[in-house]
């Protein structure tokens, strides 16, 4: 990075020290909790005992990525006042989760989404879903080796690659250890680390710029609004129209209801009244540290617009290590960087076991179901360390924005897994020709307009907009949903398709994950749903296709 | 047909509701407000608190009847004949 100020702790063995010292507190976590992982069960779920605040915690801490640390901020200084109220509705995911499908996944005792794909609609379903699914958790996995490579890079002056090959081992290495019940107890210490390291500077920030709510920095900040307001008039501007904050649902919300490491915490609780206390201890800890993130992104922006704090373009990611380097001592930034690097890895776990029960479980299970349980384990400790190795050597030639990959991984899982999941939960008709046109087509269409493969095939030409996967998202989510309603609908209908569909079991594993012990055919049967869900999808996808005006 | 109806109608309008409360610069977007709470402009302030307390407040509304829920299958589960019992694994 040769930019006009070199950003780095002038001291960096204070970091290298305190960095070490998290790390061996995550090793000896991890082998401790992990030490009796005899089974597949154990190790992608922690035998599924898990107490609801420790769960709360760890599934706050598996969402917050290292984003919260280096992207989101850098989106703040960039788009303003509408990321923020992007990022707000990502609170939403456990919750949603949780109440639409996440009970009934747990009582059903799956791994992971895809393993309710594979007993609902079968085998090939269920490997397309897996795929598509490998390929969100490992740019998602990805997003958080860029991070943690350029956090070594900032702030240690350790070489990009080097800090990516070698902090990226021992991390891998780290999970591959650990397992879940690892990962679950690491993710609730990294969680009070990340919540720590990331407000209480903040609120040294804050007193050093003169705001008087310092004690309190995620909401008191009010007194700095008039001088942001007389030297930035437009940061609080909406900017965009309706139809850009819409279009969140179908790309974020939803995004996030089918993604797998999300998902897999809800079914680590050990019963569905602690799953869904775990909820609420998520809601209210999460809503706490983003809160703390747009007031340091206020903050930044406050620094460079009253304070004269110039922030070059390539260094908009590290705002946050940069504010502390500028108004806090050295030792504060090394605690800073043990609650980045804490971050990146609770949700790097959170991927690769993702990737480690997709594997094993969702692919060579499935297609190899009689092989022992010690070999599936050995399979799943290979895949958890294979998925790491490839998000650090896709990480050598690492994308611009951070956040902008990781939330583009977002609309991939909504188009391809979501509907599969919600309508298979929801509605018996679904089956599996529907399921595969609407994971194969949606997802050719989220990709087909990304800006990544065509960039002149595009729904906006507002690049972040594009690059997010807003409006791609806003065309394809609705179409999966309407593909797998009416192919569904039809192929249910022709005699000859008869023999391939599992109709009778399809019905009584609906009942049973629903909690019910009888099958009646009024349950979850609904044709008016589905035909209002139908209609709905249509009217969006057509709006989506209309200008945007941006 | 009761814990049905009520588990299909919980899961519709908590999902609406959540996604309200999450939401809320969408509503902000469509009808602009133009003044100020606690010393921020109101269509910044009021998307965070709701996103915040809002959320955390529905999540308590949500388990509570979720676990109410659960127990009126149990409970209708527990009236039906022993004949018509689907396997439980």
């Amino acid at each position: 990075m040769m930019e006009a100020q070199n950003w780095q702790l002038s001291n960096p063995i204070l970091g290298l020290a305190v960095v070490g010292a998290t790390f061996l507190l995550f090793y000896i976590v991890g082998y401790i909790s992990n030490r009796k992982s005899a089974s597949a069960k154990e190790l992608y779920i922690g035998g599924g005992n898990v107490g609801a605040f420790t769960n709360g915690l760890a599934m706050a801490a598996t969402y917050m990525s290292l984003a919260t640390f280096l992207g989101i901020t850098a989106l703040i200084l960039q788009l303003q006042v509408p990321f923020i109220m992007l990022w707000i509705q990502l609170i939403l995911a456990i919750p949603l989760i949780t109440i639409i499908y996440g009970t009934s996944l747990r009582r059903m005792g799956a791994f992971s989404p895809t393993h309710f794909i594979r007993d609902r609609y079968g085998v090939t379903a269920s490997i397309i879903a897996a795929l598509f699914m490998i390929l969100v958790s490992i740019m998602y996995a990805l997003g958080q080796m860029i991070g943690i490579a350029i956090t070594f890079e900032t702030l240690l002056g350790i070489p990009y690659l080097t800090g990516l090959f070698v902090f990226g081992i021992l991390i891998v290495g780290y999970i591959t250890i650990g397992g879940m019940a690892g990962a679950t107890n690491n993710a609730a210490i990294q969680m009070v680390i990340i919540a720590l390291m990331f407000i209480i500077p903040l609120g040294a920030i804050m007193k050093a710029v003169g705001a008087e709510g310092w004690y309190f920095p995620p909401l008191f900040y009010s007194d700095m609004v008039p001088a942001m307001l007389e030297s930035l008039p437009t940061f609080f501007d909406y900017q965009f129209s309706p139809k850009w904050y819409f279009s969140i649902i179908p790309a974020l919300t939803i995004g996030a209801l089918g993604l797998p490491h999300l998902a897999m915490r809800v079914y680590t609780a050990s019963n569905l009244k602690s799953a869904r206390s775990a909820m609420v201890w998520f809601a209210f800890i999460l809503g706490l540290v983003f809160s703390a993130t747009y007031a340091m992104g206020f903050v930044g922006v406050y620094a460079t617009a009253t304070q004269g704090l110039t922030i070059s373009e390539g260094d908009a990611d590290k705002l946050t290590i940069i504010l502390n380097l500028v108004y806090n001592p050295e030792w504060v930034t090394a605690l800073v960087i043990a609650g980045a690097i804490s971050a990146g890895l609770s949700t790097l776990s959170g991927n690769l076991l993702a990737i480690g029960a997709l594997i094993s479980q969702d692919i060579i299970a499935t297609l190899k179901p009689n092989i022992p349980q010690r070999l599936s384990l050995r399979i799943g400790f290979v895949a958890i360390f294979a998925g790491g190795l490839i998000s650090i050597l896709l990480a050598i030639e690492p994308p611009a924005f951070l956040v902008v990959s990781i939330l583009w991984a977002f609309g991939l899982a909504g188009v391809t897994n979501a509907p599969l999941i919600i309508v298979g939960v929801w509605w018996k008709e679904a089956n599996k020709f529907g399921a595969i046109a609407a994971s194969v087509v949606g997802g050719a269409i989220y990709i087909i307009v990304s800006p990544f493969v065509f960039p002149s095939i595009v729904l906006t030409g507002h690049g972040v907009t594009d690059g997010m996967g807003l409006s791609g998202a806003m065309l394809a989510v609705p179409i999966s949903f309407i593909l797998l309603i009416v192919v569904s609908y039809i192929t249910n209908r022709m005699p000859g398709l008869e023999k391939k569909l599992t109709k009778q079991s399809d019905i009584e594993l609906i009942e049973r994950i629903h909690g019910w012990k009888d099958i009646k055919s009024y349950r979850y049967n609904s044709t008016v749903g589905a035909g209002v869900t139908v209609i709905v999808s249509a009217a969006i996808a057509v709006w989506a296709l209309m200008p945007w005006g941006m | 047909m009761k814990a049905y109806k009520k588990e299909v109608q919980f899961t519709i309008w908590m999902t609406v509701a959540f996604i309200l409360v999450g939401n809320v610069g969408l509503i902000f977007s469509i009808f602009p407000v133009d003044a100020m709470l606690f010393g921020f402009p109101v269509m910044y302030i009021v998307p965070i608190l709701m996103g915040w307390f809002g959320v955390f407040f529905l999540t308590i509304v949500a388990g509570k009847i979720g676990n109410r829920i659960d127990d009126e299958i149990d409970s209708e589960n527990s009236a039906l004949g022993v004949s018509d019992e689907v396997k439980d694994v």
